[in-house]
């Protein structure tokens, strides 16, 4: 970890510390906090799409899995006292969901990229039906609803906008440290070449699983946070959208694959684009097409990147 | 000396095509073995089917006077066998350094191992040094040239220690002064005691580097002596010419 | 015959019947991956898109979606090949594979966008006059709809086999899929077999598409089922060969179909995925596929 290195996260972190704190205007908060989320979760797909190399199109499945579980965990209760404790359900959610990924994982990624891509994608669509036709467990399309957070309304947000920052910098952390370990050059050597890497014996098996395994279980921790910032009721459409696949792909894509600040970057500057096409274009399909259209773009023009074709030109 | 590598009635089809037929052949340990012969001769099959890359459909692998037929490329190589491939393959978008380290065969399970720790550095710095690839140690594989990276591929598979290195092509698409420096590095490691199967198809390298020669034609051994012997075969010069 | 035995027959013919016409859109799909080892996610979509205009065509101008066919065809292979052009081919090579899942799907968002625009996001269904008819052939069901798309998507799937078979340009695409590298020794024009085969992909998926339209109900965002199925029986039969999206879809048909009409129709879209895993786990290159 180099002195500049942890400068720069110092400052980051601070920055976004400080700034729920200076008496911001709702709408600008509740957009930072989509914002964050979508930080964590372009950081959390990064370590499969990025690191690794397989680009999983089915997250949100994941996503819905922790926002259900949660509000799950919460829907006997009729009202909440401390509305700080549902936040304690997060590791057990994260780790659960990560236990689950692991089979999942062991069959979806012995084959090659693409097969994983669809592997995820059906398994979108099966979380989705489920949460649609399982009426006993999630309400079905009527909604799964839980008691409301109990926060003062002027400072609602502060506490969702804490724990999704805190989310960040765990999965910034974890990127890190994968990065930097034994385990970051093994996923790399999976990427690069992985039939290759297998013959020299490195354990390409368990090291996709694993990153895997982390991956999901943080998308299901910031799911879990979205059901809660959710008041007091979710929709399986919308807890399990593929959309939220979309944005955390392209959010990586954009900033840079495989790296630490890139996904934060793509969502920093996606996501605020994002609040500001739905707030001019209205409309969702127009917004659609705008979206393809930018994807396109960048699968077309940066194939790389924006902090990959910087750092390469600066070489 | 004893045979480090033993195939015993090797067989591979590929559709109608039988690429490997009944082949039986030795290496003995302490030898540069030249494995040559046509195009479609089986060599690179013949390779695979020994490394574990494809599994025979009869016949026997034994390395080191053990059964190893049909285990995988990775444990063969924790064993003490590497292999090169015809086009270079290396990691292309890690660094030279990273490249060696990765093949050195780690106890992978020490996750929070550094990627790259000082004692890997130091371990790398004798081959790089070798090799004369120290100025490009931390320059992304993919922009060194190909003969370059064809050595780097060489000497990454040289960090576990072998016993046994199978070269594939080493010269294909090299320029003279770095084929030159491939046969240096394969006389050095003969030296320490590293046992070397090569397939090559220049015969002048061969000849000057190589005892035995094995000639392959249509998936199996059709003769097998010192350079000279095998140059004046006359089954040799037919396949070679013939259909 | 008891009454269980008479749900799983009727399931049995249910999917066979529905299971044509998905043979019909995977094999398009399939077709796609053999010639460019590229996954088009924007399949489901251009099935919907063909659904849409069938049903413009019918609105508008009473044409009967069977009968639209070759005009939907026409336009949608030449749909094909325009993308092709626009969005794969600029893609430089060993960015293609990784790029290509995201470019498709993308392009997938972009017809679901115009989709949306063009005709709103209200539920659609082409209701001709024969919708509701059916015959009762010994005791089962049979709707007059979901014959005439099994023995269209049989005629289409036949129609497409004669021409990867009997044609040069067939010839030029399957000596593509198997080899490439000596494909092109012997003159094919790698590209152009690609865009035409994209072309071909598209028209299967408008042929699906109008058939498709008579069967279920669509709006803009039916693409996301349809393409999670299409992938799984593609997936299944083994990626890149005709023979396995046929099998495929057969398989995934009448599982779905058995498992709505004796246990729940809630269950049934597991079954594909659920099928997907089990055959993943055994022959991870699918039934007729090759090893990597």
């Amino acid at each position: 970890m180099t002195w500049t290195g942890v400068l720069k996260g110092g400052v980051f972190v601070l920055t976004l510390a400080v700034l729920p704190l200076l008496g911001l205007p709702h709408w600008v908060l509740n957009m930072l906090i989509f914002v964050l989320m979508f930080a964590a979760l372009a950081s959390a797909w990064n370590l499969v799409g990025g690191l690794t190399g397989y680009p999983s199109l089915g997250h949100a499945a994941f996503f819905g899995i922790g926002a259900y579980a949660f509000a799950l965990l919460l829907h006997g209760q009729t009202e909440l006292t401390d509305g700080w404790q549902p936040f304690a359900w997060l590791p057990a959610i994260g780790v659960g969901t990560a236990l689950i990924g692991v089979p999942i994982a062991a069959i979806a990624m012995r084959t090659r990229a693409d097969v994983f891509a669809i592997v995820t994608i059906t398994l979108l669509f099966v979380v989705q039906t489920l949460a649609f036709n399982l009426h006993g467990l999630t309400g079905g399309a009527q909604g799964l609803s839980f008691p409301v957070a109990p926060f003062p309304a002027d400072t609602f947000e502060r506490p969702f906008y804490y724990v999704l920052l805190g989310l960040l910098v765990l999965a910034m952390l974890l990127t890190f440290g994968t990065l930097s370990s034994k385990i970051g050059l093994a996923l790399a050597t999976v990427r690069g070449d992985e039939d290759k890497a297998r013959g020299l014996g490195i354990p390409v098996g368990s090291a996709k699983v694993l990153a895997f395994a982390v991956s999901v279980g943080l998308t299901a921790m910031v799911g879990a946070v979205w059901a809660y910032y959710q008041v007091g009721i979710i929709y399986p459409q919308f807890a399990v959208d593929p959309l939220i696949t979309i944005a955390m792909v392209l959010m990586v894509f954009l900033g840079g694959r495989g790296t630490l600040w890139g996904p934060v970057l793509g969502a920093f500057v996606l996501e605020s684009g994002q609040q500001y096409l739905a707030y001019e274009l209205g409309p969702s399909q127009f917004y659609l097409i705008a979206y393809a259209m930018i994807f396109l773009l960048i699968m077309l023009v940066l194939p790389r990147g924006v902090l990959p074709s910087i750092a390469g030109r600066l070489r | 000396m004893s045979d480090l590598l033993r195939v015993d009635g090797l067989r591979k089809r590929f559709g109608g095509v039988t690429a490997v037929d009944d082949c039986s052949l030795a290496v003995a340990e302490g030898t540069v073995t030249a494995l040559i012969g046509p195009n479609g001769s089986g060599k690179t099959t013949l390779f695979d089917l020994v490394t574990g890359y494809r599994k025979p459909d009869a016949g026997r692998v034994v390395f080191a006077g053990r059964d190893v037929t049909g285990r995988s490329p990775g444990r063969l190589y924790r064993a003490g066998l590497s292999r090169t491939f015809q086009q270079a393959r290396v990691f292309p978008q890690l660094t030279v350094v990273e490249n060696l380290v990765a093949a050195a065969g780690h106890r992978w399970w020490r996750l929070a191992a550094p990627r790259v720790s000082a004692a890997d550095r130091r371990q790398a710095e004798t081959l790089l040094a070798e090799f004369d690839l120290t100025e490009d140690a931390d320059r992304i594989a993919a922009e060194l040239s190909y003969g370059r990276r064809k050595l780097l591929e060489f000497a990454a598979v040289l960090m576990s220690a072998p016993r046994l290195v199978l070269l594939d092509e080493p010269t294909a698409g090299v320029n003279p002064v770095l084929v030159e420096r491939m046969e240096e590095h394969v006389r050095s490691r003969h030296a320490a005691g590293v046992t070397f199967l090569i397939v090559e198809h220049d015969l002048s390298f061969v000849m000057r580097l190589c005892d035995p020669v094995i000639v392959l034609d249509a998936g199996r051994p059709i003769s097998e002596g010192d350079p000279s012997t095998v140059r004046a075969d006359p089954r040799v010069l037919d396949a070679y010419l013939g259909g | 015959m008891g009454e269980p035995v008479h749900a799983l027959v009727q399931g049995l013919i249910l999917g066979v019947l529905t299971g044509g016409v998905y043979a019909l859109m995977a094999s398009g799909q399939t077709l796609v991956f053999g010639i460019m080892k590229v996954v088009n996610l924007a399949q489901g979509a251009l099935v919907i898109l063909g659904a849409y205009l069938s049903y413009q065509l019918f609105v508008s101008f009473g044409i009967d979606p069977f009968l639209a066919i070759p005009v939907t065809t026409a336009v949608m292979f030449a749909l094909g090949v325009g993308v092709h052009l626009a969005f794969l081919r600029p893609l430089r090579r060993e960015d293609r594979a990784e790029l290509s899942l995201l470019v498709t799907f993308a392009v997938a968002l972009l017809i679901e966008g115009v989709i949306g625009v063009v005709w709103s996001t209200t539920r659609r269904s082409i209701n001709t006059s024969y919708a509701n008819d059916s015959w009762t052939v010994a005791g089962y069901q049979i709707t007059v709809v979901r014959f005439a798309a099994f023995a269209l998507s049989a005629g289409a799937l036949g129609l497409l086999i004669l021409v990867l078979h009997r044609t040069r340009f067939g010839r030029a695409v399957r000596a593509t899929v198997q080899n490439p590298e000596s494909a092109r020794l012997l003159g094919v024009r790698a590209e152009r077999v690609a865009a035409l085969g994209f072309g071909l992909g598209a028209a299967t998926a408008a042929a699906a598409g109008s058939v498709y339209g008579l069967l279920y109900p669509f709006n803009a965002g039916s693409h996301y089922d349809l393409i999670s199925l299409l992938l799984s029986i593609v997936v299944l039969g083994g990626l890149g060969s005709i023979g396995g999206a046929i099998a495929g879809a057969m398989i995934v048909s009448v599982s779905s179909a058995v498992v709505a009409t004796t246990v729940s129709p809630s269950w049934a879209p597991m079954t594909f995925f659920v099928l997907l895993l089990a055959v993943l786990l055994v022959r991870p290159q699918g039934l007729f596929g090759r090893p990597a």
